[in-house]
């Protein structure tokens, strides 16, 4: 029997009418024309030229204002003048009742992502995954939510939670319960009304880990059946490990979109009642507003300094972009 | 690059700077062109859309001499980020020409230095200053004298109601007390009805400010100690606080109350679930002649100053303050803006405003023009009631800090839950509201 000879693909300048390798023992020979896994030198001024417009985009658009907000944070900066306060806006942050209040209210929508959405998203995504009659009808209308502009979701649910005329009032009402709560501007209930707004956009979640359950080779599963493995088994012992990496990227993008959140809130309640649904990105807004824009960027600061804890953490909980 | 595409980059440059230069304040004419950052077209604001056909009817008029061009600004009404979108192009030293503030934004607005002042302008038109109601500018000029607006318009604001359900309740006449007030609020809530729709924002400040300025001394608080900071040792105002809450806890006012959105208050009014509501003329033509509006409703609507504390001493709000503002600071530019001036302030203009947007007129006009014009009759009632009234007094925002509305919608509703005491709350009303404003 002979040795089933392996198609291997050519290796550009090895192949037919490329240069043959150069024989064991012979004197290596010069590279004159690129390092290895470099850029060829005579494309070098190519490239460089070729990454200026972006580069300068780059510069202009993100890393200056990037330097002025974290420079400023250390300012009395109003537009008109500005005053180098060193600390002075930091240590106003830690005196700010309204900036604990705003990094709670930001905490508690990042803990309703992390402990409501994703798992939720998880849970859809991974029983569409096994294909149940209607999964793309599903997928679909889960999906919708996800695809609509912030403003118009905050709008629409403006019109949700509205105590007089609204569906959820009505609805509650036609029950028997009381039905003219005011749910966006009632302290006792005002973030979880804010909350309850996001939480069922699944919709990203559920199609990110069903991408993820389809690059599953069918063979781990079969083999998991012949060795006797219920469906639910084969859910939480062989999928649900297999998707740490996509769990981990989806709890990372939504915790991303949480520490700056702003158009739905800014839309549903503005931040009210006394700043009980406010967010550290909605707080940062009313200062520059209010013409403090030192101590605006100071929280902005904050923000990113909270988005780069937290992209650090969840890849290292979820070690995202290492093999399984 | 090659010589032919250095040529063409140059030449697209030299057509850039070219166009560019073309955009100047004086077109090759000698015509002179300003910008107006309010006189875009617009099919829902009726104010945006008289100014646009204002500064049409300038154009044509001043042909060959001045001419307005139009920015699409999404600024252009009423916002709460209005003040700051300015306040950015003040900065930049980009202000409009011409554009339209209220003025409470005009006096966080000047502390750019950027505003034209038109005080020398009217000092050296005497004509056409008379022309102005008495206390016209009040609202508008500054601590040296300085007037930062030319007024728009000169309201009396009171309370619009639906008379068929007022004598439903057994009323034939609106209520000339706040305690009379109550009792038929007391009568519609028991048959199932809204007494006085609110929004949590404006309508609900106007039945503050109706509260405050009918007190004995509130009009005087208004007018001056509402830029102090010590709201809570007013009796006007703590009284005043505390009685608007009470109609929220006796559930006189609509559930909805809270939203910031005017509409909602408008809605329960135009659908015949709210007897009253407070806001200006405009109302008419933005709201009760609408579509939105049940059939006939108009017809039922009558629009009276406010109740006193006591008898005879009802009040309304008197307010002229919205205004052009400039930013130009050309010679040119000036004489361009000051001919607008004068020409959005003249009796044919001010006449076709009125008709257009329900706003009186800010200057003294002739009665049998006014007659011609056919205003409002729901307004210009208010208007001619407003000059016999124990109180005429200011808006808060007229002379309160810019802040104000914003700081109000983030407490007042946690104020009516019992989050906090009147005196908590005035003070963070105060210091919030102050806040505001560039270097403030």
């Amino acid at each position: 029997m002979s040795t089933p000879t392996i198609p291997r693909p050519q290796i550009l300048g090895a192949g037919p009418g490329g240069a043959a390798p150069p024989e064991r023992g012979a004197a290596p020979r010069r590279r004159t024309a690129r390092r290895a896994g470099g850029i060829p030198r005579g494309m070098r001024r190519a490239v460089a030229l070729s990454l200026l417009p972006g580069l300068a985009l780059f510069g202009t658009f993100f890393l200056v204002p990037f330097a002025v907000m974290v420079a400023t944070a250390f300012a009395d900066w109003s537009g008109l003048r500005l005053d180098w306060t060193g600390l002075a806006n930091y240590r106003a942050l830690l005196d700010d009742p309204v900036f604990f209040k705003a990094l709670g209210n930001t905490v508690f929508y990042a803990a309703a992502s992390v402990l409501v959405q994703v798992p939720l998203g998880v849970a859809v995504g991974m029983v569409l995954a096994l294909r149940p009659p209607g999964w793309k009808a599903i997928r679909t209308v889960v999906f919708i939510p996800f695809v609509i502009s912030g403003a118009a979701y905050a709008v629409i649910f403006s019109m949700f939670y509205n105590p007089r005329s609204g569906l959820l009032n009505n609805a509650l009402a036609a029950l028997g319960v009381r039905g003219d709560r005011d749910w966006l501007f009632d302290s006792a209930t005002a973030r979880w009304a804010v909350a309850g707004t996001f939480v069922l956009v699944i919709g990203f979640t559920v199609v990110l880990v069903m991408a993820e359950i389809t690059s599953i080779p069918k063979e781990v599963y079969e083999a998991a059946t012949v060795d006797g493995a219920s469906t639910w088994q084969q859910l939480t012992r062989i999928t649900l490990p297999l998707l740490r990496n996509v769990i981990g990227t989806a709890i990372l993008l939504r915790l991303l979109v949480d520490i700056g959140m702003f158009d739905l809130v800014f839309i549903l309640t503005a931040g009210g009642p006394d700043d009980a649904t406010a967010t550290l990105a909605l707080y940062a807004y009313r200062a520059y507003l209010t013409g403090e824009w030192g101590y605006a960027n100071a929280v902005g600061t904050v923000i990113i300094a909270i988005g780069l804890v937290l992209i650090v953490s969840v890849r290292r909980v979820f070690r995202i972009g290492e093999r399984t | 690059m090659s010589k032919t595409s250095t040529t063409a980059a140059a030449a697209a440059a030299a057509l850039l700077l070219a166009s560019a230069a073309a955009c100047g304040a004086e077109s090759d004419t000698g015509e002179v062109v300003i910008t107006c950052g309010t006189c875009q077209e617009s099919p829902t604001d009726p104010f945006l859309q008289y100014n646009y056909e204002a500064a049409q009817r300038f154009n044509e008029e001043f042909a060959g001499r001045y001419r307005i061009e139009t920015i699409e600004n999404a600024n252009a009404g009423s916002s709460d980020d209005r003040l700051q979108y300015y306040q950015r192009l003040a900065l930049a030293d980009d202000l409009p020409d011409l554009f339209q503030l209220n003025s409470g934004e005009i006096k966080a607005l000047q502390e750019t230095g950027r505003l034209h002042d038109f005080a020398p302008a009217l000092d050296a038109d005497p004509d056409w200053a008379g022309t102005f109601q008495d206390h016209a500018f009040d609202a508008l000029t500054g601590g040296g004298g300085e007037v930062w607006a030319i007024p728009q318009q000169r309201d009396a604001i009171g309370i619009y109601y639906n008379a068929d359900l007022l004598a439903a309740a057994g009323y034939d006449e609106f209520p000339s007390t706040w305690d009379e007030f109550e009792s038929l609020a007391a009568v519609l809530e028991s048959e199932g009805k809204t007494a006085i729709a609110m929004d949590g924002d404006w309508s609900t400040m106007l039945m503050w400010v109706h509260l405050i300025g009918t007190h004995p001394g509130g009009a005087a608080f208004l007018d001056e100690g509402i830029e102090d900071g010590d709201w809570g040792s007013d009796d006007a105002v703590v009284a005043a606080t505390e009685r608007l809450r009470s109609w929220h806890e006796a559930g006189y006012v609509n559930a909805d109350a809270f939203s910031g959105d005017f509409q909602n208050a408008a809605a329960a009014y135009l659908t015949e679930d709210a007897a009253m509501v407070s806001n200006g003329p405009w109302f008419v033509a933005t709201n009760l002649t609408t579509d939105a509006a049940a059939p006939g409703l108009y017809e039922k609507t009558g629009y009276a100053p406010a109740p006193g504390w006591a008898a005879g001493e009802r009040g309304a709000i008197v307010v002229s303050g919205a205004g052009w503002v400039s930013g130009a600071v050309e010679d040119r530019e000036l004489e361009a803006v000051h001919a607008f001036a004068r020409f959005v302030s003249s009796q044919d203009e001010v006449l076709a405003q009125a008709a257009a947007t329900g706003a009186n007129p800010p200057v003294d006009v002739d009665p049998a023009a006014a007659a011609d014009a056919g205003l409002e009759p729901l307004a210009t009632g208010l208007v001619e009631q407003a000059a016999d009234l124990a109180y005429t007094y200011p808006h808060a925002r007229v002379h309160g800090p810019a802040g104000f509305s914003a700081a109000w919608k983030n407490l007042w509703p946690a104020y009516v839950e019992g989050d906090m005491d009147t005196g908590e709350f005035l003070q963070r009303l105060a210091d919030d509201a102050a806040a505001t404003g560039l270097g403030g």
